[in-house]
């Protein structure tokens, strides 16, 4: 104990010096207490104040978050004695995060199914909250134990969210089978943790013995040890193999909490993967081929099995599911560029597909809500009915194919680019690869989005009745996404000059 | 406001104008669109008269030799350590061009009108409809591989709609089919667009650029880049520009269509509504022709000079595998839907050859077929109006019964199987010349290519013959007998509108084919310079 006395004021100081780099997320844990208050002390009709705090709050923390792009010009500040870093990519990352999560926290309201729930939806945005606490934090970490920790606080507080309403079968299964399978697969990231520190006697990813130890261990150890690693990263992306979870529980958990699932903590797992390469990549005796491989083999599969399995769907629900999976793959074609123009496109693509994501999501439950059309079938005829939901709905689904003058295909070109460039100097045979696979199933994805399309206007339908008229703000949000999709689709330089 | 800007986006301004204006005005839709198309042809008719000729116009390969350009800087981005990119808004034709942008103003026209017939949710009729007219215009004005692109694919979706909500029996199979052939197609050519720009280098700027004629000149690719002519790289052990234009060839021999990427045409064809057949044969096919001519010869002219024999080869089994289709067809929208598989054939011959006369000839039968197609296509819906039936079988008699419809019928068929005075005559006795020719100037195409071209002709004489024999001569005889009788009234005062200018420019063009040789000329000859 006395030995540690001298450092002790030297530990403190590293804290306090850390804590003016966390502000956006100490806002994050009050915003969190607060609406955790009001929950309690005005009992289950607070929804409403604690949706006007939680989005209110989180404007704040984005306002935080945006100062930081002052501190972060050029260079990156590890703090916390190396657990978390802050560097620009990590605070832009942290920015889309806030700005996608304000969007849905709106979003959890305007569904029927989970407004009416007896719960009532004030429990729900604390936990949201705090989801986007982890993922912040996730957004930064760059300690193998703060890469841990905040995956297991979102996977935590995405259990809550899956199981927040479970009057249906389907519903408590697919909440069952989220935390089953996340423990499974954090057990398991955990105990390549322990290998790793086995190896080198650090977690530290930055400094220290990691990576010097880790050239003096066997090469297939190690690759076991990282592969073990990745399971728990890709639990969180769903990347095949990881991916099983995916449908069943984007299936059955209420729709809006879906499309966070698909959006936000994909966006904080791809900062955490960046930033758990940077350290490698920088190192120079470090041979960077066996991630580039991994990476680019686990996006051709991951493309492959999403967009294969996409098609076979009826549910649209589902459907989605599968083509976020499909999407997850092509953005892996970015990262496994291993350049700067990558990390640029991977950040546009991921804007692109979360808008367009959020949109649809937003539309399935807008028909969900007008006309109790879950499957694809159920949809036919309504586009006539709804024309303006109809056309959103096709631009959407445009976007996410891909095809021009929207976000999605402007995102496309730049992931292509990306890899084009790091092919030319590489010609590295992967990549090559993961181009081609990436736009054979940019066409195979036309296959299944265009059934939506195919339902709402080509096919007739003979009902009727039972048409309710849904909550116009949802319908508003959509079409300013929309706009947004296009204008994005229009003048990408805007936007990607920020990135 | 550049004239050549005005032509693409006109459409698109009234089809907002569609959009704004309460669904209680539906009957005014048609005269909306007629108007915006009439605007747009009187454009290009001004366009055409004022096209400069001379050796300070071809075109081609020299951006201040095209004329009516417009351009402005789009999306200009800093990519890191891959340089710069830049996209213009960059418009401009040339002779190859010309000619193809007046055509389609004239055959839209036409399609206008023959759009009288849609009777369901015309309001988003219309406005597809305009929507399409920009994309098609701006495919063929466009000199920013970006902007083609964009224009290529905008076509996709309203087509999409165009054929699944308004088409036939089938039309959710026909619309899917086509979406998905040119889509494949498409997403390769953007692997390819990609290579291309992140290889070339504006000179002037120094950025990375999508323009596409500074993507013909050799030197404005970078050392070591892929698809640069000295570099010699590969790509999965092909060599790299080799790839690079089979996959474009790819792309638009799906549009052309080429045999064996031809199949998604019929359906296509035969389920859309007529005024979709019109633009489908009359204008998107041409896109296709356009595209090969304009970007892979002009972008990778050794390579189509090495596999001019395969083009080729590939127009002649279109003519001659078309042809034999159409022999055995028993629906007459699907007898002339394969006639344009072989008579597109013509113009990849033409092509392959690489002289003047063939390349000529391509272009003039493209333009050529613009307009017959269109005819043929109208001339089917007119009976398939009245009677909801269009199997040759079920009609036999008809000159009796219709003699102003079957004197368009002929004039028609005649134009298109090559009767000298004809337009079609002029496009195909030029590509074929072209093939002829092209074994002793550059030793590209066998003689027996072209004797197999003309074998075409003759095949496509027997089945428009045979047509015309089996439906229009005799004794009236009708399936749906007196019911069909009386339904089957001869053509109206808009038909004939229709149709008539449609035949002028065929005799027109038969008989002065310089109206469209004058204005190519230049051009035809700068590409063949260029490609040798």
């Amino acid at each position: 104990m006395h030995d540690l006395l001298p450092f002790l004021p030297g530990q403190l100081n590293q804290v306090l010096d850390g804590i003016t780099l966390l502000i956006p997320e100490l806002y994050l844990s009050g915003l969190f207490l607060v609406i955790l208050v009001t929950d309690i002390l005005f009992g289950k009709n607070s929804g409403w104040l604690c949706r006007i705090l939680a989005c209110a709050g989180l404007v704040v923390v984005l306002i935080k978050d945006l100062q930081q792009f002052g501190l972060v010009v050029n260079n990156g500040f590890p703090f916390f004695n190396e657990m978390l870093l802050l560097h620009r990519t990590s605070v832009t990352f942290k920015a889309l995060i806030d700005i996608f999560s304000i969007i849905l926290l709106l979003y959890f309201e305007w569904d029927d199914e989970l407004r009416s729930h007896t719960k009532k939806l004030s429990g729900l945005y604390a936990i949201a909250i705090a989801a986007i606490l982890g993922l912040h934090l996730m957004a930064m970490s760059i300690n193998l134990l703060s890469i841990y920790l905040s995956i297991e606080m979102v996977s935590i507080a995405s259990y809550l969210m899956v199981a927040y309403h479970t009057e249906n079968k389907l519903s408590s299964e697919a909440g069952l089978k989220y935390v089953l399978f996340g423990a499974a697969s954090s057990a398991v990231m955990l105990y390549g943790i322990s290998l790793l520190y086995g190896f080198t006697g650090s977690l530290n990813l930055l400094t220290g013995n990691m990576l010097p130890g880790l050239l003096h261990t066997n090469a297939m150890a190690v690759s076991l040890a990282f592969a073990l690693v990745f399971v728990g990263v890709g639990f969180k992306l769903s990347f095949v193999p990881m991916h099983f979870w995916v449908p069943d529980i984007y299936q059955g958990a209420p729709t809006p909490v879906s499309a966070f699932l698909s959006t936000v903590p994909k966006i904080a797992t791809f900062c955490l993967l960046i930033n758990f390469f940077i350290p490698f990549l920088y190192y120079p005796k470090w041979d960077m081929h066996d991630f580039k491989l991994a990476l680019s083999a686990a996006g051709i599969v991951t493309m492959v099995a999403g967009n294969f399995a996409a098609v076979l769907q009826n549910n649209v629900k589902r459907m989605l599911a599968y083509s976020s999976i499909g999407h997850t793959g092509f953005a892996l074609m970015a990262l496994a560029a291993f350049n700067d123009a990558g990390k640029t496109a991977l950040s546009f693509y991921l804007v692109a597909y979360s808008l367009a994501s959020i949109g649809t999501w937003m539309l399935a439950t807008y028909f969900a809500d007008a006309a109790k059309a879950e499957d694809m079938t159920s949809y036919k005829g309504l586009g006539f009915k709804y024309p303006l939901a109809g056309v959103l709905f096709v631009i959407l689904l445009i976007s996410l194919t891909g095809i021009p003058l929207t976000a999605g295909f402007n995102g496309k070109l730049v992931v292509f680019s990306a890899a084009y460039s790091a092919y030319q100097q590489s010609h590295y045979i992967w990549t090559l690869l993961l181009m081609i696979t990436g736009a054979v199933t940019t066409v195979v994805s036309l296959f299944y989005y265009i059934k939506i399309p195919l339902n709402l206007f080509l096919r007739k339908t003979e009902r009727s009745a039972g048409f309710a008229s849904p909550n116009k703000y949802l319908l508003a949000s959509v079409a300013i996404i929309t706009i947004l999709v296009i204008y994005l689709g229009f003048f990408p330089d805007i936007l990607l000059k920020n990135l | 406001m550049n004239i050549l800007s005005l032509l693409i986006f006109i459409p698109l301004l009234f089809a907002l104008a569609i959009i704004v204006l309460p669904s209680s005005m539906r009957a005014g839709f048609k005269y909306i669109t007629l108007l915006a198309t009439l605007v747009q042809l009187g454009i290009s008719i001004w366009m055409y008269l004022h096209f400069q000729t001379g050796g300070h116009f071809g075109g081609v390969n020299n951006e201040a030799q095209f004329q009516f350009v417009q351009k402005i800087p789009w999306i200009d981005l800093s990519l890191g350590n891959m340089g710069k990119m830049q996209v213009d808004y960059f418009v401009g034709i040339d002779g190859i061009s010309i000619t193809l942008v007046l055509m389609t103003s004239l055959v839209m026209v036409i399609a206008a009108l023959a759009s009288w017939e849609i009777k369901s949710n015309l309001k988003g009729f219309f406005s597809l409809f305009l929507l399409l007219n920009t994309a098609v215009i701006g495919v063929f004005c466009a000199l920013d591989f970006f902007l083609f692109y964009i224009f290529y694919e905008l076509m996709l979706l309203p087509l999409y709609f165009l054929i699944g909500m308004w088409g036939g029996a089938r039309r959710e199979y026909a619309a899917i089919k086509f979406f998905l052939y040119t889509l494949f197609g498409s997403v390769f050519m953007l692997l390819v667009m990609v290579g291309l720009y992140l290889s070339v280098k504006d000179p002037a700027t120094g950025s990375h650029t999508f323009n596409i004629i500074q993507m013909m000149n050799p030197a404005n690719y970078d050392q070591g880049s892929v698809f640069s002519v000295l570099a010699h790289k590969t790509i999965l052990g092909m060599p790299a520009r080799t790839v690079g234009f089979v996959v474009l060839f790819i792309a638009f021999a799906i549009k052309v269509p080429i045999v064996p990427l031809h199949t998604w045409l019929p359906d296509a064809h035969v389920e859309a509504p007529t005024p979709v057949s019109i633009i489908l044969a009359g204008i998107l096919l041409k896109v296709g022709g356009y595209g090969i001519i304009r970007i892979c010869l002009g972008i990778f002219p050794e390579i189509a000079s090495s596999g001019a024999f395969w083009l080729g080869l590939l127009g002649v089994i279109s003519i001659i595998y078309g042809a034999l289709n159409a022999l055995a067809q028993r629906d007459l929208k699907r007898l002339i839907a394969y006639s344009s598989v072989s008579h597109m054939g013509f113009v990849l011959l033409g092509i392959a050859s690489q002289t003047p006369e063939g390349i000529s000839g391509a272009l003039m039968q493209m333009v050529s077929h613009g307009f017959l197609s269109a005819m043929l296509f109208f001339l089917v819906g007119v009976v398939y109006n009245r009677v909801h039936d269009r199997d040759i079988y079920n009609f036999r008699g008809l000159g009796t019964l219709m003699p102003k419809y079957t004197t368009f019928v002929m004039i028609a068929f005649f134009a298109s199987l090559g009767i000298p005075g004809l337009s079609a005559f002029i496009g195909e006795a030029f590509s074929l010349l072209g093939a002829f020719e092209s074994s002793s100037v550059n030793g590209y195409l066998p003689y027996w290519m072209a004797i197999c071209g003309s074998v075409g002709i003759i095949l496509s004489a027997a089945y428009f013959l045979w047509t015309l024999q089996r439906m229009f001569f005799g004794t009236l005889s009708l399936k749906g007998g007196d019911v069909w009788k009386t339904a089957l009234t001869d053509l109206d005062s808009r038909e004939i509108l229709a149709l008539m200018p449609l035949a002028l420019m065929t005799l027109v063009l038969g008989v002065m084919p310089s109206l469209v040789f004058d204005k190519i000329n230049d051009s035809v000859l700068a590409l063949v310079h260029f490609l040798k």
